[in-house]
């Protein structure tokens, strides 16, 4: 993929922001143009603008940086050029580029996925929970779950998963450099990575770390790997999702509205050092956020009686979830200069299968080009992103290896997103 | 005649919006007077917790600022209370502690840009006092904008701060008279004195309110953010 110069790069955000603000119509001020006296933006408009620009370049203070200065594209252009190292924009000889200065990007090299191998209906679920039979089905647009069987746990299903990545990638176990896994149903020690460490035999002086993060773990976890490899400390990281919630989320201790949702499954990636000639889908920017004034949409918490205390407003998380991904996938479209049209699959959070469809409308873009996940397997937390990225590089021949966005949230509400291309560096 | 307690008094533009309280019996309400031809006054020159006598019209305003009286008469101070006081009779007024509450309805977020609103046919109320967890106040690109913690844990990022002292402060800090590296002075102020003298206030206290219908939609602002500035704050920083 060709990077094009950083200037334009921030000349494009900053039009783009603009439009998404003033209207798409209708001429762009001149680079000088006072933009609130011109009339173009009023107060509120003009620190909206400033958010979005901050959110797609990556440049954390630029509203406070822009203080004392007439608001106007060139200050903002002047503010973003002194501001280099702090941006998130790729450029050459710049960290997430294969680059001048030997920093190495993350290839995927290889990517699996497990599912709870007893598959059952939704109409069963909707039975055990004391729902009325359909409701899952009706409601959230959940034909069936995947649940673990007896012997199946986040060890064994990561470990299925992991192993499968690793083969898919060429790549032994005794190369890997890190373990990265996340899982929001495995709180026992030895950690998950501890575990999986142990069952595929790495070598001793291999890390494993575990992130959590709920359903955003997984990006999370590359997040973390991406740094590992970008700054030279590894060259193979195995990042590692697992949720068993069958067992934790069950009938006596949730509501079916909320626990019916969710079955079991894992996915695995190797992500390996590449320079810029290796030929694959990369890693890209992440960018991550917390949009507090949702938090209480969702919470779980261990009860003194040994349950789970849960709070869980199911409408206000819905209508979060929705506006919240959607505007992860406009920063991820506007850092990228990726439209989110030319994208190939969208690997997201899939509550139930209702909301990706809901998503998909407030994107404009087919619900085809968002795996289906939830709608055979359930919500599996963070796997379902994993399961999601993983179909997605899959089908990616079909879609001649279109770009992948990524886009998740977890309570709290935190939130995240990035995409992969495909290409030399 | 009514006694109302000064207890908002916000910049909107080259106008005042005032908003007090009205006790009716053992109710506290708030009361937002208004001038016929506007809905903010040119010159107020009262100041929070003075007692000012009007006269106002009865029927309320539309929804959601139903607080609002046509006042018919000019105001006359009558007495004053210190801000301690002013803020106890804040909290027996219109208080929430979570979202929801505040104006008896759903707060929305911005989908393309920052800021939260309400629909106005949905609002109940366009004020309403509540506690903070967690107070910052922060520039951005020359507008001050606050994000506050409620009781509840949830947050309120990036609120438009219209208090009439809080911004007069800001713009004296902000004078070309004050030297070098104001703003930078000014940041480090907000950043951490200013935030140990919020937090450690006894009668800490915000008032949120939400703006007249803009491009159809309601936006919540931060009112009035108790204690009020200290015009020997500035020798601080």
């Amino acid at each position: 993929m060709n990077v094009p110069p950083v200037e334009e790069q921030f000349r494009r955000i900053i039009e783009d922001c603009f439009r998404r603000e003033a209207g798409t119509s209708g001429r762009l001020p001149e680079d000088a143009a006072d933009l609130l006296e011109c009339g173009a933006l009023d107060s509120m408009g003009w620190v909206s603008f400033i958010r979005g620009i901050e959110s797609a370049s990556g440049a954390p203070d630029l509203g406070a940086r822009l203080a004392e200065r007439t608001p106007s594209f060139m200050n903002i252009l002047e503010v973003l050029r002194d501001d280099l190292p702090a941006t998130d924009l790729e450029r050459p000889g710049h960290s997430g580029e294969a680059g001048n200065q030997g920093i190495l990007s993350a290839l995927c090299a290889g990517s699996a996925a497990a599912l709870g191998s007893r598959r059952v209906p939704s109409e069963e679920v909707d039975r055990a929970f004391g729902m009325p039979e359909g409701k899952l089905r009706g409601r959230a647009g959940i034909e069936s779950l995947a649940y673990a069987s007896d012997g199946e746990s986040e060890l064994t299903l990561g470990a299925d998963a992991m192993q499968a990545a690793l083969q898919a990638a060429g790549c032994g176990a005794q190369e890997l450099d890190w373990i990265v896994a996340t899982s929001e149903t495995h709180h026992n020690y030895p950690s998950l990575a501890a575990q999986l460490h142990s069952r595929l035999l790495v070598r001793e002086n291999c890390g494993a770390l575990d992130v959590g993060g709920a359903c955003l773990g997984l990006f999370n976890a590359m997040q973390v790997a991406q740094a590992l490899i970008g700054s030279g400390q590894a060259k193979a990281v195995a990042v590692v999702s697992a949720d068993v919630h069958s067992r934790t989320l069950t009938p006596d201790r949730v509501p079916g509205e909320f626990g019916g949702l969710f079955g079991d499954g894992a996915s695995a990636f190797l992500l390996r050092a590449a320079d810029r000639e290796t030929v694959g889908y990369r890693l890209r920017s992440f960018l991550f956020g917390c949009a507090g004034q949702y938090a209480s949409a969702i919470r779980v918490s261990d009860a003194k009686d040994g349950g789970l205390a849960l709070q869980f407003d199911g409408e206000a998380l819905s209508r979060a979830a929705i506006t919240r991904m959607e505007k992860v996938i406009s920063a991820v479209e506007l850092r990228s200069g990726i439209s989110r049209r030319d994208v190939g699959g969208f690997a997201t959070h899939q509550p139930n299968p209702r909301l990706v469809a809901l998503l998909a409308k407030q994107c404009g873009v087919s619900p085809a080009v968002f795996p289906a996940v939830a709608r055979t397997a359930g919500n599996l937390g963070p796997s379902t992103c994993g399961v999601a990225l993983h179909k997605a590089l899959e089908g990616s021949k079909e879609t001649n290896h279109k770009p992948i966005f990524l886009a998740s949230l977890g309570p709290g509400l935190v939130f995240g997103g990035g995409w992969l291309d495909f290409g030399k560096a | 005649m009514t006694k109302l307690l000064i207890t908002e008094i916000t910049r909107m533009g080259p106008a005042f919006c005032v908003i007090g309280l009205q006790r009716e019996k053992e109710k506290i309400q708030s009361i937002r007077p208004v001038p016929a031809t506007a809905n903010g006054w040119m010159h107020f020159p009262y100041r929070r917790g003075d007692v000012v006598e009007c006269a106002l019209a009865t029927s309320p305003g539309a929804k959601p600022h139903v607080e609002d009286r046509l006042s018919t008469r000019g105001f006359a101070k009558s007495a004053a209370v210190d801000e301690p006081e002013t803020v106890k009779f804040l909290r027996k007024a219109e208080e929430a502690r979570s979202m929801p509450e505040l104006f008896g309805c759903k707060i929305c977020e911005n989908k393309k840009g920052s800021g939260l609103f309400a629909q106005p046919q949905e609002a109940k109320r366009s004020i309403c006092g509540c506690g903070t967890q967690n107070l910052r106040l922060e520039f951005c690109g020359n507008e001050l904008r606050t994000t506050a913690v409620l009781s509840s844990g949830e947050v309120l990022r990036d609120l438009p701060v219209v208090d009439r002292d809080w911004r007069d402060f800001i713009d004296a800090a902000l004078s070309p008279a004050r030297g070098a590296n104001r703003l930078q002075r000014l940041e480090r102020f907000l950043n951490s004195q200013l935030h140990l003298k919020l937090l450690s206030c006894s009668h800490h206290y915000v008032r949120l309110g939400l703006t007249r219908p803009y491009h159809e939609v309601c936006w919540l602002m931060l009112d009035t953010l108790f204690p009020l500035p200290k015009a020997d704050w500035l020798e601080e920083f």
